[in-house]
Formats: structure tokens, C-alpha cells, sequence
């Protein structure tokens, strides 16, 4: 069953397009990966599916019911964590759960256990008299997870909850979208850092001016760039190295050069490996280390909208 | 359901707010104290009058002149001086340079009567003073031509008093602490402006308005609970700093608090509508706060809160009437001392009528936007 599905989405802001003709389902259980460089339409998406933002054409279902005409059961059934902290800071942590809880129909009894219970997912139940100003900035991060699924979400989308967090605060994080997957959830995951999304998405969809240009499991999407190759090649020293020449290799495609390590991007189908190691040889350049890479999602993302995630 | 839960959350989270609480508490009161005590000689029910000059003239020598030196050696007790003029000297140009309080011409067809406009109070006294003489003078002489036998009689029955004390009820008008307890309970009703700019912006600002914008609950509830915990929190405010003064400084809040309590909730109203109304007019946040700011100090300024302003005329009390303070303290003054209860309506009316206007205009941009 579709949990969401989107069908010809469209959003206008005057007459720049954030979101052109968008079309896609995602299924029960899955964690869905959504990326995309900034201004490529990511959060205007999530905006539109939240409800934060009418849509000008196309339409959004949640769990089979137009969100148009089913709007409160749509929000009843999402959970936001915003990329930006969303918290009262003079609050605690438990009036802060129980607040945002609370608009969601939650009384009494229930409330209070389910509050309890968003604070133990997200381990801040000792620090719930606390309040988030004396709050490091992952626990912090921690609480705006708390604040979305207290509820009891069916989706829950997730801007980049990892921005501007130490190590352990981001593992506990990967780990409880893990959990919270494993209840019964499905989850949106976007962020700027692809071995996360790499690591804990089942599926992906990679947006760029508006459009999903690529979709499917990591996998599938690694295989639509097969044709390409990384060769990494660590010398002693790259003084005088002569990119052009080595270009003029059959099949390289690309040649740069950083510190002693030499990026080389080939075409899969070509066999030049050895005479890339004889150009070395020849010009006396000791060759320390040598590599082939597999692709990845960086990779991916790279070869498909011609920039960085990070642009 | 929703709209209390976003009115008490507005209003514990406001509690918690030390600053706001010291400005809405702590700062008119001491502005109260301060003001109420340094100004209290500008409200003195007490005025000492003093020595008296005055100049005259006789340019007859007729009977009245007798009863007239009578009249001066009289007035002398009374710390009355009366000097003659040399025939060089001009009275009324003496009186406009202050060197007396008031010109007195004695003629063979009565008296004529210069006083000071600087020292008015002491000009009215004499004048006064003048009258009660000549009245007398006449009726004496009216009687010694028709009754002349009646003349002592008359002079028995008359007192020599040439002026009579009365009395003013001092209770009905205010004292400085009176009249500045009202004031910065008015002025600080009006400052709910400054935190009702902030209700939905500030959800923005540190984005709980995604939250609150993606619950399942209607927009006009978050709007409703908004204005509901703001107006809260702002007139507990002012009912606190109003017991405050009363029992504190012994403030004057007449016997009719229902009346007294209803006007200052209207200006809350008024105030809360206004600071929402302007968060939509106004794109920017530092523009907003600078005109919300130049306006209440505007207002609180022209509506006296700072210090009293009597009898202003042209531009000045054009500004004053505009001022909501005005409205507010004039019909608080006519509800506590004079008893008239109707004196409040066209404040409350006025309140009532421009917050609905700038809720109107909070409510439309609030619906048309998407989000909060």
C-alpha cells in the first residue's frame, strides 16, 4: 500500500517552477530517501505534503485519501521533524512533547504515556524537567524528533535532523529512524550527507530543478552511471604531472590532481589500467598506491545534476 | 479544546518570561513611585498665596474715597498691599511687567479693575475682594437715601468679610499617586502592543508556527488561542500593578471596579489587536517594533502618562485627544470621582471599535497567508 503518492505536483512562486509535474508513491515500511542540491524543490515537496504550502496543480495522497479533501486525517497521520528546531526553549522537554501531542487529540492518561514514550524513544525521559536551553545541540535535535512522533505518526518526513550534530548524537538518530522504521512507520529522509542516506534508505529519489530525474533502491540507482569508473592513484610525488597527456589516454573521460592523489574518471568498457600505470612509470613517478572505485551515490548525484550535494 | 491549550501555553510561556514580567509589572510601578512622589507638589490641593500688591489711583475726592482707604487698611490684614500710583506711572503696564498683581483706578463712577493674567489667582482675589466692597458701598448708600434711619441696621447685618472661604472637595479630583496610578495602568495596558506584535511572528521565528501549522486543528483556532493568551496574560498584568498601587500606595480606584476593570480590558483589547494587526501590516520585524514602539511612546506621552498636560490647545490637543491614554484616563477620572458610570461608553466604544478594525485586518492577512 502507498503510503504517500503524489501525482502530477506542481507549485509556482510567481514565475519560478520549485516544483514541476512531480509524480511519486512511496510504500508502506520503506525509508525513502529524498535528495536533492538546495532550491531543487525538496522542502517545497514536504511543505506541500505537510500541508504548509498549497499546491497549484497535481495532487497528494496520503494513505489512498486526497490530502485536499481528507486534510485533517493527512495531518493526523504525518509527523514533521523540521530541518530547523521547531521548540519552545521555555518549555521543558515534557511540556514541550505534551504541548504539540496534545494538538493531535491526545488527552489525560494517554497523553501522558505516549509523551513518556516519545521521550524514551529519543532517550531524554531523565531530562524531561529540563529545559532545552541547558540542552546540548543534539539533545536538542533529539527532543524535535520527540515533538513529531509522539503521536504516533504512519509517515514521518525527516529535514535533515542530523545538521550540526556531534557523532554519537547523529548515530542515535540514524539508529532511532532505524527503530521507528522497524515499528511500523515510513519514513522521508533528506539530507546533505549521502553516506546517511546511503546507510539507512531502503529507497531513493533524486530531485533536481523540481523533477525526481532518478528513483529506485541504491543499487538501481548505481547502475545508471556503470559506464563511468574511478581509478585513484597515490604517487610519491606529483610534481610536473601532465594532465592533458594523461587524457589523451584512450578512455579517460576526466583528470584531477590533489596533494599526491591522482583522480582518474574512465570509461567502464575501455581497458586502459595498464597503460595509465606505464604513464606513470615513464615519467618516474613511483606509483604507492593504487585503487578502483566502485560507484556511489555521490557519484550518482554527480553524474545526474552535474553538482555536488553540498552546491 | 485547542484554542486553551494555546492560550495557556501563550500564557505559561509568557509567566516564565522574567523581562516581560519586569516590564509589565515592575516598570510602572516604580514609575509610579518615582513620578507619583517627585511630581506630587504639581497636584497640591493647597495653594499658598502670599503677599499681595496692588496699584491704584483716586482721581476724585469724593465720599468714596473714605470707605475706600477703609477698604485698604482692611485688605492690609489680609496681607493685601495697596500702593499709589504717582501720576507718572502707568498701572497697567506696571501689572503686564509684574511688578503687581493687579491695577485698581477709583473714580468718581466707580472702580475699574486691571488684573495680572500671570498671576491670575491673586488677581481673582482682589477682584473678588473689590466687588463684595462696592456691592456693600452701594447698598449702604442705596438705604441711607431712601432709609437712613436702617443705615446701622443694614451695617449690623452685613459681615465685613470681604471674602468668603468656600470649600472645594479636595477627594474630587486626583492626587499625584492617584492620578499616576492610573496613568501607568493605562500606558502599560497599552504596551501589550509591544508582546501582541510578537504572538504569531514569534511562532515563526523560532518555527513552532511549522508545528502548530501542521496539527490537525483550524488556523482560526491558533489565531483565537494567540489573542486569547496575550490579552490574558497582559490584563493579569495590569489588574496586578492596579491592587498593587491600591494597597500599596493607597491609590484612589473609586467604588466602582466592575466599570474601572471593564475599561481597562477594552484598552487591552484595543492594544493586543493593534501590536497583532501591525505583525501583518508591517514586513519586517525591525520595522515593526520601531513603529510600535514610536507610537506608544506617542501615546503615552500626549496621553499624560509621563506627566500631566492641562488646558493644551491647537496641535497639542489635537495629539492629546488622539492619544487612547486620554480617553481612557479622562473617563477612569469621571468613573472614580464624579460617580458617572455612562462617561465610561465612548471610551469602551472606541476600543472596542479599533481593535475590531485592526482584528479584521490581522484576520485576513492571516487567512490569505499560507502557513501561520
Amino acid at each position: 500500500m502507498n503510503v504517500l503518492e503524489i501525482k502530477n505536483l506542481t507549485k509556482k512562486f510567481g514565475d519560478f517552477i520549485a516544483v514541476d509535474n512531480m509524480s511519486l508513491a512511496i510504500q508502506e515500511g520503506e525509508i525513502f530517501g529524498f535528495l536533492g542540491s538546495n532550491g531543487a524543490g525538496k522542502s517545497t515537496t514536504i511543505n506541500m505534503i505537510s500541508g504548509l504550502l498549497r499546491n497549484n496543480c497535481g495532487e497528494i495522497h496520503i494513505l489512498g485519501k486526497n490530502i485536499a479533501s481528507h486534510s485533517k486525517f493527512a495531518k493526523m497521520n504525518i509527523g514533521i521533524v523540521p530541518q530547523d528546531l521547531a521548540i519552545y526553549e521555555d518549555m521543558t522537554a515534557y511540556e514541550n512533547v505534551r504541548f504539540f501531542a496534545g494538538l493531535y487529540g491526545l488527552r489525560g492518561t494517554e497523553l501522558k504515556e505516549r509523551v513518556e514514550e516519545a521521550l524514551e524513544f529519543v532517550g531524554l525521559l531523565d531530562k524531561q524537567k529540563s529545559y532545552p536551553k541547558n540542552f546540548s545541540g543534539g539533545m536538542k535535535r533529539r527532543l524535535n524528533i520527540a515533538c513529531a512522533i509522539a503521536h504516533r505518526p504512519k509517515l514521518i518526513i525527516m529535514d535533515e535532523p542530523t545538521v550540526g550534530i556531534d557523532p554519537q548524537s547523529r548515530n542515535y538518530i540514524l539508529t532511532s529512524v532505524r527503530k521507528l522504521n522497524d515499528m511500523g512507520c515510513t519514513v522521508i529522509y533528506t539530507s546533505h550527507y549521502m553516506e546517511e542516506v546511503e546507510e539507512i534508505c531502503s529507497r531513493i529519489a533524486i530531485v533536481d530543478h523540481g523533477k525526481v530525474i532518478a528513483e529506485g533502491t541504491k543499487e538501481q540507482l548505481k547502475a545508471i552511471i556503470t559506464d563511468t569508473k574511478d581509478i585513484l592513484i597515490e604517487v610519491k610525488n606529483s610534481e610536473n604531472l601532465d594532465e592533458a597527456s594523461l587524457k589523451e589516454i584512450k578512455g579517460v573521460n576526466s583528470v584531477s590532481i590533489e596533494e599526491n592523489v591522482v583522480k582518474i574518471n574512465s570509461q567502464s568498457e575501455v581497458n586502459n589500467l595498464n597503460q595509465i600505470i606505464q604513464f606513470f612509470i615513464n615519467r618516474g613517478k613511483e606509483i604507492r598506491s593504487l585503487q578502483e572505485l566502485a560507484p556511489n551515490l555521490e557519484t550518482v548525484f554527480l553524474t545526474l545534476t552535474g553538482r555536488n550535494l553540498r552546491d | 479544546m485547542n484554542i486553551i491549550n494555546i492560550a495557556l501555553n501563550e500564557f505559561k510561556r509568557n509567566i516564565r518570561d522574567i523581562r516581560t514580567l519586569v516590564f509589565m509589572l515592575a516598570f510602572p510601578i516604580v514609575l509610579m513611585l518615582i513620578l507619583g512622589t517627585a511630581l506630587s507638589s504639581t497636584f497640591d490641593k493647597n495653594i499658598k498665596i502670599g503677599k499681595i500688591n496692588v496699584l491704584y489711583t483716586e482721581k476724585n475726592d469724593s465720599s468714596f474715597s473714605a470707605p475706600f482707604q477703609s477698604f485698604i487698611e482692611e485688605a492690609k490684614k489680609q496681607d493685601i498691599h495697596f500702593s499709589k500710583a504717582s501720576e507718572r506711572t502707568d498701572g497697567k503696564r506696571a501689572v503686564k511687567q509684574n511688578h503687581y498683581d493687579a491695577y485698581v483706578e477709583v473714580t468718581d463712577k466707580g472702580i475699574q479693575f486691571y488684573g495680572s493674567e500671570r498671576n491670575s489667582i491673586q488677581a481673582s482675589m482682589v477682584e473678588g475682594m473689590l466687588t463684595a466692597f462696592t456691592d456693600k458701598y452701594n447698598l449702604i448708600t442705596e438705604v441711607a437715601k431712601e432709609k437712613p434711619e436702617q443705615v446701622q441696621a443694614v451695617l449690623a447685618s452685613t459681615s465685613s468679610d470681604f471674602v468668603k472661604e468656600a470649600s472645594l472637595n479636595a477627594d474630587k479630583a486626583p492626587g499625584s499617586m492617584d492620578y499616576y496610578a492610573m496613568a501607568m495602568t493605562t500606558m502599560i495596558a497599552l504596551y501589550s502592543a509591544i508582546s501582541a506584535s510578537s504572538l504569531i511572528r514569534g511562532e515563526r521565528r523560532r518555527n513552532t508556527a511549522i508545528r502548530l501549522a501542521i496539527a490537525p486543528i483550524n488556523k482560526m483556532e491558533i489565531f483565537l488561542g494567540k489573542i486569547l493568551g496575550g490579552i490574558g496574560i497582559n490584563f493579569v498584568c495590569i489588574l496586578l500593578v492596579m491592587a498593587f498601587s491600591r494597597f500599596a500606595f493607597r491609590a484612589n480606584w473609586g467604588s466602582h471596579p466592575g466599570m474601572v476593570v471593564l475599561l481597562l480590558f477594552t484598552l487591552v483589547f484595543l492594544a493586543v489587536s493593534f501590536g497583532l494587526g501591525l505583525s501583518y501590516i508591517i514586513k519586517t520585524d525591525q520595522g515593526m517594533q520601531t513603529i510600535v514602539m514610536i507610537v506608544l511612546q506617542l501615546a503615552a506621552f500626549f496621553g499624560g502618562a509621563y506627566f500631566r498636560i492641562d488646558n493644551a490647545d491647537g496641535f497639542l490637543k489635537l495629539m492629546t485627544n488622539l492619544s487612547p491614554l486620554t480617553w481612557a484616563r479622562d473617563a477612569l477620572t469621571k468613573i472614580i470621582y464624579n460617580n458617572d458610570l455612562m462617561a465610561a461608553l465612548p471610551s469602551i466604544s472606541l476600543n472596542i471599535g479599533i481593535a475590531i478594525i485592526f482584528l479584521l485586518i490581522a484576520i485576513v492577512a492571516f487567512r490569505k497567508r499560507e502557513g501561520l
